[in-house]
């Protein structure tokens, strides 16, 4: 039993509560024995723990708003809730069974509880009966500091919070004291710890790990806690981690208590939290965004959006050039057939140079200088289940493709060819193991403007789209 | 020297887990405070360093930069390609416009005008042949005069017949275009070769 509250050895532990919040943690401890042993252990705080029948329907009342407390927090971490909601049935069925029901782990949790709840006033009937933990808050709660029910167990020491009356600024140092031997630590993800942290722990700065920003303590309108909270799991993510519930869970306490202490810095630290966070969502939505500029996005990570992104940008410029070329020939074309048919010299002027110099010195038409250099263009494009690569030099185009056997694409991508007005020259290719794999090399018909981009991306049309509308092979066109 | 000593424990470690195997925590027992320890602190540390090189070389391909650290390096480089993005679309409409109002139009290649007096001249037939390689392959040879759309009339009529080229080569030389393919039978039946080659010889002519 002590075992396992391994955490709390450094505070010393009521010591007759040691076995009830032994017991609390293993969720969910079978209620008549823990009924029980509590009886038999807890003798000192009967007298003191005595509930009157007022009581006991005061506790009948808070269940349904318990309820819909546990409602409320069901989209928080559900572990944490659930082990809690056991026990908390637990306890409320253990309350009609005795009179007894002043136990520390059940008045823990519930005092936890009802002090999370957005709706406080409900709860004054109650008062007594959480006052017992008398647990510092921060709002202007409805729970009074004096309670009629308190723990006198000379054993008992403050620094858990749920024994004797703490009157609000005690609890600070006093937590302050108690947190930070054990959460400077860095702890990893460990589940049982977790929960009795959690359950032990006065709700003072409980921020419930709030991963979605939505306020756990809107009612109560406790900006600190909330932002702290928020902030506190927010300055806690990792670059690009921090998803554990845990860890986030754990070390949000971290960051809660030790701002519970040192107000003004706590403003400042949730801020930055706050503004740590926006920073890595901008940022993360701008990787994103780049990533769907990109036309063959494959993996998401960082790295490779980058260097997709590079590759992606040389592309366009390769095309970019390549247009320019395209449109400076068409437009050489179209005024040397304007020059022939109206035999002005002057035209030339207004043309390109390498226009004017072509139609003085060489007039052929086959020829076009474009100051020296060659059209050259390389696309990449991949979908799905294909792969088509296109490199144009000058006039003539070749085009490899890669495709999962499905259908046999000659027939399409010969026809694709011949709309796009190229020559087809030369084709090698068949069925390789489960591809097939085509390479043609065709020639740009004279005249024709036809650019990288559009072959490639009407060819992977033209592809998928019959890949799409194929039914599966039958196993007679397979072939070794 | 108590840095490097430190820092000498930090590389032990690092390659004592490595040994152990990537994934996973290992607790340090010297140490109460820092109680686990990542493995990945190399694989990290060159994840980062992959990742910081590839901004640079974005940074280093965009031409307007504003501010030199991270965010802004991305989103220059996605003002910069919507840029480019919007330039090639312009350029590509231009050139179509330029294309309808053309008066040219797409005129054969000069030396495909001569196709039929080159085969003529260097005496090639237009042929069939068809051997049998397999239990159910066949492989033929064509030689067929170059025109326009031809190859692909003739995969079409191939395949409308329920010949699939398995297996395919196509060559141009002087005006002649040889393909020579393996054949197979698309509904699984197997194909004699006479037949084969009187379906051939009847497409040929047709195309």
């Amino acid at each position: 039993m002590h075992g396992e509250i391994g955490c709390f050895d450094t505070n010393s532990m009521v010591q007759g509560a040691d076995d009830g919040i032994g017991q609390v943690l293993q969720p969910p401890p079978p209620p008549p024995p823990m009924a029980g042993r509590t009886i038999n252990i807890h003798n000192g705080f009967e007298e003191n723990l005595k509930m009157s029948t007022e009581e006991l329907e005061n506790l009948k009342l808070s269940k349904e708003g318990l309820s819909y407390h546990h409602s409320y927090l069901h989209h928080q971490e559900e572990d944490t809730s659930a082990a809690r909601e056991i026990q908390l049935q637990n306890h409320q069925q253990m309350a009609f069974n005795n009179t007894h029901l002043m136990q520390d782990s059940s008045n823990q949790v519930l005092a936890f509880t009802s002090s999370s709840l957005a709706d406080a006033s409900t709860y004054t009937s109650t008062a007594d009966l959480f006052n017992l933990f008398h647990l510092p808050r921060c709002s202007a709660s409805s729970l009074l500091p004096n309670s009629s029910i308190s723990f006198t167990n000379p054993t008992h020491t403050t620094p858990l919070g749920f024994a004797g009356d703490l009157p609000m600024t005690d609890t600070a140092s006093a937590s302050s004291i108690l947190y930070d031997p054990l959460f400077h630590l860095n702890l990893p993800p460990q589940p049982p710890l977790f929960r009795e942290l959690f359950q032990s722990l006065p709700p003072h700065g409980y921020s419930l790990p709030d991963s979605r920003g939505s306020s756990l303590f809107a009612g109560e309108g406790d900006d600190h806690v909330e932002g702290s909270g928020g902030g506190g799991e927010g300055g806690l993510y990792q670059d690009g981690d921090g998803e554990q519930q845990f860890d986030n869970g754990v070390l949000d306490f971290t960051w809660d208590m030790a701002c519970m202490g040192k107000d003004r810095e706590a403003g400042k630290m949730t801020k930055h939290f706050a503004t740590e966070r926006q920073r890595r969502q901008h940022l993360n939505d701008k990787y994103r965004a780049l990533r769907d500029l990109v036309p063959n996005p494959t993996k998401s990570d960082r790295a490779s959006v980058v260097g997709d992104a590079i590759d992606y940008i040389k592309e366009l410029l390769r095309t970019v050039d390549e247009l320019k070329i395209l449109v400076e020939k068409k437009r050489c074309a179209r005024e040397r057939s304007k020059r022939l048919k109206t035999e002005d010299d002057s035209i030339g002027n207004t043309g390109n140079e390498s226009c004017s110099t072509v139609m003085k010195s060489i007039g052929d038409p086959d020829q076009s200088f474009n100051n020296g250099s060659l059209r050259s263009s390389w696309l990449q494009r991949k979908s799905k289940d294909s792969e088509i690569d296109v490199r144009i030099i000058d006039d003539e185009v070749t085009i490899k493709l890669v495709q999962r056997k499905k259908i046999n694409c000659l027939l399409y991508v010969s026809r694709v060819v011949d709309e796009l007005k190229l020559d087809l020259h030369h084709v090698a290719g068949g069925q390789i193991g489960d591809y097939y794999s085509f390479l043609f090399n065709t020639k740009i018909y004279e005249g024709s403007s036809v650019y990288a981009s559009a072959i490639a991306n009407k060819l992977i049309e033209v592809v998928d789209r019959h890949y799409a509308s194929t039914p599966s092979t039958t196993p007679s066109t397979s072939c070794y | 020297m108590e840095f490097l000593g430190s820092a000498m424990n930090e590389l032990c470690f690092t390659q004592e887990s490595n040994r152990r195997g990537r994934l996973g925590r290992r607790k340090v027992e010297y140490d109460d405070t820092r109680e686990y320890k990542s493995k990945n602190l190399h694989a990290e540390r060159r994840r980062r360093q992959k990742l910081s090189d590839r901004l640079l070389a974005l940074r280093s391909m965009v031409p307007i930069i504003t501010n030199m650290n991270k965010a802004t390096i991305i989103e220059d480089a996605i003002t910069y390609i919507q840029e480019l993005q919007q330039n090639v679309k312009l350029l590509s409409d231009q050139l179509l416009e330029m294309e309808g109002s053309s008066e040219e139009a797409v005129q054969k290649r000069s030396d495909e005008i001569n196709a039929a007096e080159e085969m003529k001249q260097c005496g090639i037939m237009e042929d069939v042949q068809v051997t049998n390689i397999d239990r159910n392959k066949l492989w033929i040879k064509i030689i067929l005069e170059k025109k326009r759309g031809r190859f692909t009339r003739l995969i079409e009529a191939m395949t409308y017949l329920g010949l699939e080229l398995t297996d395919t080569n196509v060559a141009t030389s002087k005006g002649a275009m040889l393909v020579s393919s393996c054949v197979e039978g698309s509904y699984g039946d197997t194909l004699t070769v006479e037949q084969t080659k009187d379906l051939l010889l009847e497409i040929i002519k047709s195309i």
